[in-house]
Formats: structure tokens, C-alpha cells, sequence
């Protein structure tokens, strides 16, 4: 039964490395990953003729990436809860960080369509941490379930 | 994941109905995505092809490749949450050991494939989408067995362990 769990577990971190890899291209493909194309993409460009993005837009795609990233930063989290003190301590900053990083994440494009163009970094900061963050803590939950939990 | 600590989950008041609960709506979940997948870019060869490469005939476009990343994107996600808890619920009910094993890998492994080979029938070759019905099938397919043999060895408490 042991080895059953690790076996879901090692496929559930693959499934996170491709769906951290084909968020972040997404994100390349849609948005851009400067400052100016996030800036075009929020708030219309006249020259490439692209409107700017709505609140009821915004909100169709924030609604199930808030419900997704606080489900699967919780569940890939959970299962550093079998380590020693200093383990937990460290995967609960980890996943502390992801949290803050994945709500930036996703508000900063409300913000930024409200009008604080200060955002945009916060946008692309926040973008990168969950990238590396969420890459990091599967990596180590692979390391996990590859050594035995 | 308290059902793997709660020693005989098929008399536990509480969690046999919350698992049968969860073990039939991923029944309604596998269900529900072979018919809107069927829908979004077929099933079938031909209605596949149209979708991936358009159908001048009938004046359909082919996908954008942001449609299919957000398509793959979505499907990843679903797939991951669905399989784990399917395969943590499986593995804490059924006892056999070997069963388990190639259950599990199936299920993962079409599931993985089934997304790479509509990414190479898109991009690559229209000899990928009948690869990619087979994975797809196949790993719903043995989703639905994990799902009811879970079920059977929830009520069924001689079967479990």
C-alpha cells in the first residue's frame, strides 16, 4: 500500500512539472514576459488593435486558478508533514511564499486595469517566484517519493 | 488523506460515504469529460482531424496553438487532482498488490501519453490521433475500473484491507 502512495506521488509531481511548464509558456504565448507586453496585453495596445482586458474577463480566468493554486499548493505541501521540525518549518515558508505569490499572481491584473501601473512588476515578480517556488517544491516532493516517504 | 490512518475505512460512519461520494463523482467526472471531449475536439478520427487542421469544406478553422496549451493546461490539472485522490483511494482499498501497481501506471502513464500525443498530432503528424483516442480511452478505461473496484471493496468489506 506504501508503494502504491509513492508511485501517485511521483506521477503527481510530473503532472506538476508539465503543468508548471505549460503555465509559464501560456504565459510567454498570451501575455509576454516584459513589462511592455504585460502592459499591452492589460491594457489594449491601438497598434496591435487588442482591447483592453475587462473585469468580467479577468475574473472568468482568476475564478478557477484561485481555487486551483490554493488546492494544489496545498496538496503538494501536505506531504512534507511527515519530517522533522525544521523540515516542516522550512516547506511552510515554501508554501506560505506560493501563496502570496500565486495571490499576486492573480490580482495584480485587476490592479493594473484599475490603474496602478505599478503592478505590472508586482505581476511579473509574483509570476516568477510561483514559477520557481512550485518547481522547487516539486522537485523536492520527487526527491521525496524517489527516496521513500 | 485520514483514510490512511483510520484502521478499517468500510465500517468508519463517516468516511464510507464520503469516499463512495468522491468515488461517484469521478465516475460522473470521467463521464462527463469523454462527452466534452467529444464536443471540444472529437473523438473520432476525422472529427479529431478537423478540429487540429481545419475542414475547408465546411469553412472550419484548425485550433490556435493557444487554444491547445490552454486545452492541455486545463486538462493537466484535472487529470493530476482526479488520478491522485483516485489512486491514494484505490491503493487504501484494494488489496491486491500487483493489481495495484499496473492499475496505477496504466491509469498515469495513458493519461501522460494521451496529452503528448495530441501535442505531436498537432504540431507533427495526423498519424498521432488515433494514438491519442487509444491513450484517452485507455486511461478512462481503467479510471472507471479503479473507481469501482473501490467502490466494490468499500461494501465489500472481506475484500479490503
Amino acid at each position: 500500500m506504501y508503494k502504491s502512495y509513492t508511485l501517485a506521488i511521483f506521477y503527481f509531481t510530473l503532472f506538476s512539472f508539465l503543468l508548471l511548464g505549460s503555465g509559464a509558456y501560456l504565459f510567454f504565448l498570451k501575455i509576454g514576459l516584459d513589462i511592455e507586453s504585460i502592459h499591452s496585453y492589460y491594457l489594449g495596445n491601438e497598434a496591435a488593435f487588442s482591447l483592453p482586458k475587462s473585469n468580467y474577463g479577468l475574473l472568468e480566468v482568476a475564478l478557477p486558478h484561485y481555487g486551483a493554486m490554493g488546492l494544489i499548493i496545498m496538496v503538494t505541501a501536505h506531504f512534507f508533514l511527515f519530517g522533522n521540525r525544521q523540515r516542516k518549518k522550512h516547506f511552510a515558508h515554501i508554501a506560505i511564499a506560493l501563496f502570496f505569490a500565486a495571490f499576486f499572481d492573480i490580482t495584480s491584473g485587476f490592479m493594473i486595469i484599475k490603474g496602478f501601473s505599478f503592478f505590472v512588476y508586482i505581476k511579473l515578480i509574483s509570476f516568477f517566484l510561483l514559477e520557481l517556488l512550485g518547481f522547487y517544491l516539486a522537485f523536492m516532493l520527487l526527491r521525496l517519493s524517489y527516496k521513500g516517504l | 488523506m485520514k483514510f490512511t490512518l483510520v484502521k478499517d475505512v468500510t465500517k468508519d460512519t463517516l468516511l464510507r460515504p464520503l469516499l463512495s461520494g468522491l468515488l461517484l463523482f469521478i465516475l460522473l467526472f470521467l463521464t462527463a469529460n469523454i462527452f466534452l471531449k467529444a464536443q471540444q475536439i472529437g473523438l473520432t478520427q476525422e472529427t479529431i482531424s478537423h478540429t487540429l487542421f481545419g475542414d475547408e469544406e465546411n469553412f472550419i478553422a484548425p485550433i490556435t496553438n493557444t487554444f491547445l496549451l490552454e486545452l492541455i493546461h486545463n486538462d493537466l490539472f484535472f487529470m493530476m487532482m482526479t488520478l491522485l485522490t483516485l489512486s491514494a483511494v484505490y491503493s487504501r482499498l484494494c488489496n491486491k498488490v500487483k493489481v495495484r501497481f499496473v492499475a496505477i501506471n496504466l491509469v498515469m502513464i495513458s493519461a501522460l501519453f494521451s496529452l503528448l500525443f495530441l501535442i505531436l498530432a498537432f504540431y507533427f503528424s495526423a498519424n498521432f490521433i488515433l494514438p491519442y483516442i487509444v491513450a484517452f480511452f485507455l486511461w478512462h478505461t481503467m479510471a472507471y475500473f479503479m473507481a469501482l473496484a473501490s467502490l466494490l471493496h468499500l461494501y465489500t468489506p472481506k475484500l479490503s484491507h
